[in-house]
């Protein structure tokens, strides 16, 4: 009972303090050098090495530290030059060309060349973890100088050049820490705890369950670091956090802020709540595959008694939009894979039975509060609803018995990069990872594979429209809303950027502390 | 002795033993793909199965539970699946600011409770027991927020989270609790700023094991004060006070000194939630991390090394109760 009530009497308390705290305000200061930022983690990031870090939670400090070849404009899906200055696809998509920058130096001193980059991405393919599945496509890479990287891949890729991007994409380690440290494990074990990039900050300390430290790098090949360090500590509970944040010991929280707290912050004159555009996508998985969820007619029942557009204002308010298409917007023009679920006055059948719903915990207590209104909203049509909440890696056991498995599934969920295709294979393809109930059609499919080798940008969007559309039409998913990325400041910040596929992190090199 | 210390033992053995089948038999019953959410959802099935291989998660169950058993005896506890550690490393990470924690709590709750017991039987301390009573009574969650509130937020008397000031450069050793080593380093400032730190997480904690202490021992010692050698003591004109303490008190330690070997169960029970709260990097920290990612060998490690500071608490209980009450050695 005391995890439940947790979240609940967290957000009196904070309310409480909120509401006696509005008082002076020192006015924002603009462009100040140095300083330290000082944030919290809901979770330990498990390990800071970039080949096996998989998480959303730590994503800053890999950020921060690390470097790919490509990264994401600022507010855009367009990848643009980080490590590799420019690049050139050749027509049959195969070989991609990168011409990487000069200069370019480790934390350690080392010089950042081609066979860095080829020693390190290498690495990725034979440490084999989760991330690795963007480099599997390479057949072959050659350094023919020391600023030029040629990869050959096996078949074309059509979100190859968003797989480096990514914030889980290749990044390069110095191939000196990796020989230094290689141990047994192409130094995964050192690695976890440390780190040797090229990013803006360095890794200066890593308490495991306590805190990590970034220091500026005063090397840094790229416009440097405003910021002289970033502390950020883990604080697993969000409302010691807001405590914190109110206090002026935190500068931000940069995820999860409690959704009914939000107008309170907004008015705390110390404080600035920001928004922005990200890929998050809160959907609903029906199963398809056992009784009574089994009958396409009854899954457009379930779909209209959601009446999922007054359900998304009333659970994020301003911070979200009913989805309008089945992909993440701004992934793919939504006219080609439009989604609307019109309310209806069909109620369920009779003898429909009752539905089992499991939803995913999060800590601003957006999915407890969607689940309870769409089990209200589902018993007053008829159906008969038990909600539970449950954790990720039981539901990623339902595929293997989806008979026991829930006839509901909700999660909010996020691609790895800012293309269709890194979303529609995990959600929908049939052996996608976050089809946590087991949808299957051949067709889907088909359409999947088939945009994926295919080089034309235009004719690649019809067929993941055309997917879209079969699994709109299946009712297999319902879309339910694209909620924006909603962090809280102290109004002192400024130089805040943020990139949509970036979840739950700002640019710390452009951040500045008034 | 030595026949307690080898029934003990046993008995250390078979508990921990136990609780180990115990959370076997739970990963059996719990539904969940620990492997999956490792691994990632852009994983291929190939990688999955690779690690499911690799930890020896795709064998039957008593495979697996005959595998842990023979690295267990070894002092192996498998690797977590979250952190990629060895578990005994994660543990012994941990370990020490739990112990620091529970410790402090334990020791707060035994003056607490002491305090509450001697002056309530004596029919005095009213408003301590009013005040303690009242607040063992909000749940421990709602009042350490509360607390972080008032103490920390408005009155910025205490820290806000964690076990010291990130400005501070501890101590690394030799025992992991900071209060300790700060003073075997001569660094009073981090003895000050561990204190300091464990001051509102260790009460929160203290509260309901201290009125349970309290009102053990003063019934205990109610008892106590009606028996007749009590009754010869006033009669030789000795103090009521001197009575008490010199008298009365040792009799009565038998039942407080049983429930203070419950009540470390209790307590090791609520660090989950306060370490949530204050940000304590202990083990249940730990343990809350390793529950949401369904890491078994992570809550296997943490359950053993619970049971076995339980089990070793309460032996310590028994021989203080032998050293309180020299006729229970007879027995």
């Amino acid at each position: 009972m005391s995890r439940r009530l947790l979240p609940l009497v967290s957000v009196l308390a904070v309310a409480i303090l909120l509401g006696s705290a509005c008082s002076s305000t020192p006015p924002p200061q603009q462009g100040a050098e140095g300083g330290t930022l000082r944030i919290g983690y809901l979770a330990d990031m498990a390990q800071a090495d970039p080949d096996v870090f998989y998480d959303i939670e730590g994503n800053t400090v890999i950020l921060s530290v690390y470097e790919g070849l490509l990264k994401y404009k600022p507010d855009s899906t367009e990848v643009a030059p980080s490590l590799a200055e420019s690049w050139e696809v050749s027509p049959d998509g195969l070989t991609y060309t990168f011409k990487l920058r000069s200069g370019v130096k480790f934390h350690d001193g080392t010089a950042l060349d081609a066979q860095a980059v080829k020693t390190s991405f290498q690495r990725r393919l034979d440490v084999g973890a989760a991330p690795s599945y963007m480099l599997e496509p390479v057949a072959s890479m050659q350094t023919p100088d020391a600023t030029t990287l040629v990869m050959r891949l096996k078949h074309p890729v059509a979100p190859f050049l968003h797989y480096m991007a990514s914030s889980w994409g290749p990044k390069v380690i110095s191939p000196k820490a990796l020989a230094d440290h290689a141990g047994k494990d192409h130094a995964q074990t050192w690695l976890n705890e440390h780190a040797v990039g090229t990013g803006p900050f360095q890794l200066t300390a890593f308490q495991r369950g306590q805190r990590y430290e970034l220091t500026k790098f005063a090397d840094y090949w790229g416009a440097k670091a405003h910021l002289d360090k970033v502390d950020i500590r883990i604080i697993p509970d969000i409302g010691t956090q807001r405590l914190q944040l109110q206090s002026g010991d935190l500068d931000a929280i940069l995820h999860s802020f409690p959704q009914a707290e939000l107008e309170a912050a907004k008015s705390n004159p110390d404080l600035q709540v920001r928004d922005f555009s990200a890929f998050l996508n809160n959907i609903l998985y029906l199963n398809t595959n056992k009784k009574p969820l089994s009958d396409p007619a009854l899954r457009k029942t379930l779909a209209s008694a959601i009446n999922r557009d007054t359900l998304v204002t009333e659970v994020y308010g301003p911070y979200a939009k009913p989805s309008s298409s089945t992909y993440p917007s701004g992934l793919l023009d939504p006219a080609l894979a439009p989604v609307s679920y019109p309310p209806g006055e069909t109620t369920a059948p009779a003898n429909t039975g009752k539905l089992t719903f499991a939803y995913t915990a999060d800590d601003s207590g957006v999915h407890r509060r969607m689940a309870e209104l769409i089990q209200q909203r589902l018993d007053a049509a008829g159906f008969s609803v038990t909600i539970n909440e449950v954790q990720l890696p039981q539901v990623f056991e339902y595929v293997s018995d989806l008979q026991a498995a829930p006839d509901l599934v909700m999660q909010t969920n996020t691609p790895d990069g800012a293309h269709p295709d890194m979303w529609a294979r995990i959600e929908w393809y049939s052996t996608g990872g976050l089809n946590y109930l087991g949808y299957k059609n051949a067709r889907a499919d088909k359409a999947l594979d088939q945009a994926l080798e295919t080089t034309d940008k235009a004719t690649a969007d019809q067929l993941y429209g055309q997917a879209g559309k079969i699994v709109a039409q299946d009712t297999a998913i319902i879309f339910i809303a694209d909620p924006r990325d909603v962090m809280v400041l102290r109004k002192n910040l400024t130089g805040i950027e943020h990139v949509p596929n970036y979840p739950w992190a700002l640019n710390f090199a452009t951040l500045q502390k008034g | 002795m030595a026949r307690f210390a080898l029934t003990r033992l046993a008995s250390l053995v078979g508990i921990l033993l136990g609780l180990s089948v115990v959370v076997f038999l739970l990963q059996a019953v719990v539904p969940a793909d620990p492997v999956r959410a490792m691994v990632g959802a852009s994983a291929t099935p190939e990688i999955v199965e690779a690690k499911r291989h690799e930890l020896g998660l795709d064998q039957p169950l008593p495979a697996q539970y005959a595998q842990f058993l023979s690295r267990a005896v070894r002092g192996d506890l498998q690797m977590s699946l979250h952190t990629r550690r060895p578990v005994r490393t994660d543990i012994a990470a941990f370990l020490p600011a739990t112990l620091e924690l529970a410790a402090t709590a334990l020791a707060m709750a035994i003056v607490l409770g002491g305090a509450l017991g001697l002056l309530t039987a004596r029919g005095r301390g009213t408003s301590l027991r009013v005040g303690l009573v009242a607040s063992a009574s909000v749940p421990t969650f709602l009042l350490a927020l509360v607390l972080l509130v008032v103490l920390y937020a408005q009155l910025r008397l205490v820290p806000g989270s964690g076990r010291i000031s990130a400005e501070l450069e501890a101590p690394t050793g030799p025992t992991g609790l900071l209060t300790v080593d700060g003073l075997l380093a001569g660094r009073l400032d981090v003895v000050r700023d561990a204190l300091a730190h464990l001051a509102l997480p260790a009460f929160c904690l203290a509260l309901a094991p201290a009125v349970a202490l309290g009102r053990t021992l003063r019934s205990s010692l109610q008892t106590v004060l009606g028996s007749d050698h009590i009754r010869t003591a006033r009669a030789k004109g000795l103090t009521e006070r001197g009575v008490l303490l010199r008298h009365g008190v040792r009799p009565a330690l038998n039942a407080p000194l049983t429930m203070t070997g419950l009540q470390v169960g209790m307590l090791l029970a609520g660090v989950v939630v306060i370490e949530s709260i204050f940000a304590w990097p202990g083990l249940g920290l730990y343990t809350a991390r390793a529950i949401t990612s369904v890491d078994f060998p992570a809550i296997v490690g943490v359950t053993l090394v619970m049971g076995a500071v339980y089990v070793i608490v309460n032996a310590l209980v028994d021989l203080a109760q032998v050293a309180a009450d020299p006729r229970l050695r007879v027995r």
